[in-house]
């Protein structure tokens, strides 16, 4: 089998706050193969995020390995994981994160700036992304005039228009009514079918049944790593 | 040459991000851009009014003529030595000079006398000049009215008179001088000329003068005390053609004059001799300086403004934490953030630059036509304005973009 997207190794990640040390993440070894669509759950503290930190290249390790995409994290400059970021990876929030006084288009062009690419190339790109997601008329709409499944689809637009090879969503459907939210996970599966690999950070029980994997964390450890059975599809 | 592209889009990209964030908080970037503006206005209005202040010097000693020598019989008191020896200056030693010296366009020998002139109970003090025709050429000035001194008024010692305008104005108020009788320290004197305008320079008037030939003076006004003998001079002015070397010039008269009266070579010369060019030296030293102290005062005021800047700066970065922080999440590098901020920070200080470059146009344009005092704004001064502001952007904007720049991309994204 080929070499899994990311693999952590007795991964570690230790602060100190208040002068007691936080063990965020404490020994967790697991692979993820390219294709899989995986939800990653716990409560809060529970180190989820902490583990997601470091899936994203926002954060390395303090002991242990994060490989990604057969590169190790913990050894690379903050230009390194910066590039990372941009190729590899696609953000999606909570809260979305638009910028606010600037239309859908340039917000989902804004992570080609940094990809380097002109004018030109950076807004057909953007264009063709959007339209992909159903907002081919809005491209001019600032985030005020759109509804939040509208927000959170230009915010997917905008991590899948480096094509990276994974999706990296912290709680997508955390600000969404339901409908929506079963919307946005419809997406999420169709993109997955599409062959990009999911990774899906979330507290909500149902939410992660979109999923085909479930790993649950507690006091920084994974505690049930397993294949969903009552998978949802959304229709 | 995609490479040079994407930078230049790169860098495009980064004042489109400053003028939107510019513009979401207009008010607050109006205010902090006004302190730069009033910098700039300070400080290119002092550069200009510096400028000015040596144009109109230079102008002013250019009233004098403009190439010449003026010699006056008296060891320079350079380095605190003095000597006993009192130079004398001779109408011998004007022609002497005259025939020794090339390039010569005339010379003037001049005595010099304080008169009274009275005119039907009108009376008027001023420093008469006994002189020769020469002084007209080589101070370039005639008569506006009437005639000027000649040779035959010398040779015959003739009592007339060609009055400066404020003279003239003072005794004669509107009517017509020439061919009026004046007395001069009592003696009566017909005015032959009035002289044409020469303005002021250096506070001082240069109108306020009359002139009467040297032979005059010497014979009937004479202020004999400092003066030896009978054709001794108070001063000798020599005025040269246009491109004459004057400081070679200025060695080649002193040799004659040391010749003349036998000084011996290591003594002080009892000759003092200053040339045009060193009064413009002179001058546009003292000009420079108060230029440079007028500049100097003026760039506090720019230091405030930028000051302004930075403050504002790190506001923004604050206000705009988790906008850093997303950036980053997309790829942004530090660098990027960095040049990102440093833009805002150029873009907000050269708006405020050339709105500051406008004003200190008009206001400049404003003193020359009121007050009549030149103030010139060069290409060169504007495009340093603009440069300057710049760089006061980048330099006072550098600490907050570094300090965005530093930030950690987790922190910046959970803050609200």
């Amino acid at each position: 089998m080929a070499t899994p997207l990311l693999e952590a190794r007795a991964l570690h990640k230790t602060y100190v706050l208040g002068g007691e040390t936080v063990r965020a993440v404490d020994g967790v070894s697991l692979s993820i193969d390219r294709g899989e669509f995986v939800a990653i759950m716990g409560a809060s503290g529970s180190g989820k995020s902490t583990f997601m930190n470091m899936i994203g290249c926002l954060d390395v390790p303090t002991s242990g390995q994060m490989i990604l995409d057969g590169i190790d994290t913990g050894s690379l400059s903050s230009d390194e994981m910066a590039i990372i970021r941009n190729r590899k990876i696609g953000f999606v929030f909570q809260q979305f994160n638009l910028l606010n006084r600037t239309t859908a288009l340039d917000n989902v062009a804004v992570p080609l700036i940094y990809a380097g690419l002109s004018t030109v190339d950076r807004r057909t790109k953007a264009k063709a992304k959007l339209t992909e997601l159903g907002l081919g008329e809005r491209l001019d709409h600032t985030p005020a005039k759109l509804s939040g499944g509208q927000q959170q689809r230009v915010a997917i637009a905008r991590a899948l228009v480096t094509e990276p090879l994974m999706l990296l969503a912290d709680e997508p459907t955390g600000a969404l009514d339901t409908q929506t939210s079963a919307d946005i996970m419809g997406i999420f599966q169709r993109l997955n079918e599409g062959g990009i690999t999911v990774i899906l950070v979330t507290h909500e029980p149902d939410i992660a049944e979109y999923a085909q994997r479930r790993i649950l964390f507690r006091d920084g450890k994974v505690i049930e790593d397993a294949a969903v059975t009552n998978r949802r599809k959304a229709a | 040459m995609g490479r040079v592209s994407a930078m230049v889009s790169g860098w495009a990209v980064n004042v489109s991000i400053a003028l939107t964030a510019l513009r979401t908080n207009l008010m607050r970037s109006i205010l902090t851009t006004l302190g730069v503006m009033i910098g700039v206005l300070a400080v290119v209005l002092a550069v200009a009014v510096g400028s000015g202040a040596k144009v109109s010097v230079m102008e002013s000693i250019n009233t004098l003529g403009s190439n010449m020598a003026i010699i006056f019989p008296q060891p320079e008191s350079e380095g605190g030595r003095r000597t006993e020896t009192r130079g004398r200056l001779t109408e011998r030693d004007a022609r002497a000079l005259e025939k020794q010296l090339s390039g010569i366009v005339g010379i003037a020998p001049q005595l010099r006398a304080t008169v009274q002139l009275v005119v039907q109970g009108r009376n008027a003090s001023t420093s008469a000049l006994g002189i020769t025709p020469g002084y007209g050429v080589v101070s370039n000035i005639t008569s506006d009215v009437g005639r000027f001194i000649s040779d035959a008024d010398v040779r015959t010692g003739a009592r007339v008179i060609v009055l400066g305008q404020t003279v003239a104005t003072t005794l004669f108020g509107e009517f017509e001088a020439v061919g009026q009788s004046v007395r001069v320290n009592r003696i009566p004197f017909t005015v032959i000329g009035i002289l044409e305008s020469k303005g002021s320079s250096f506070g001082q008037d240069n109108d306020d003068v009359a002139l009467i030939p040297i032979s005059t003076v010497r014979q009937r006004l004479a202020t004999g005390s400092n003066l030896q003998g009978p054709d001794d001079l108070h001063v000798l002015f020599v005025g040269f053609e246009d491109g004459v070397n004057l400081p070679a010039a200025k060695k080649e008269m002193t040799e004659i004059l040391r010749n003349r009266y036998r000084v011996p070579a290591n003594d002080i010369s009892p000759f003092t001799i200053r040339t045009t060019e060193e009064f413009m030296e002179e001058s546009s030293k003292v000009t420079g300086i108060f230029q440079g102290v007028l500049v100097a005062i003026a760039s506090i005021s720019l230091l405030v403004g930028g000051i302004g800047i930075m403050n504002i700066m790190l506001v923004s970065v604050t206000e705009r934490t988790r906008e850093i922080g997303l950036r980053m999440a997309l790829g942004a590098r530090r660098r990027d953030i960095r040049n990102q901020f440093l833009v805002e920070a150029a873009v907000l200080c050269m708006i405020g630059g050339a709105i500051g470059l406008t004003l200190a146009i008009g206001v400049a344009a404003l003193f020359e036509s009121m007050a009549d005092f030149p103030a010139p704004i060069g290409l060169g001064t504007s495009i340093m304005a603009i440069l300057f502001s710049a760089g006061i952007g980048l330099s006072f904007g550098g600490y907050p973009a570094i300090r965005a720049s530093r930030l950690s991309p987790i922190e910046a994204l959970r803050s609200e």
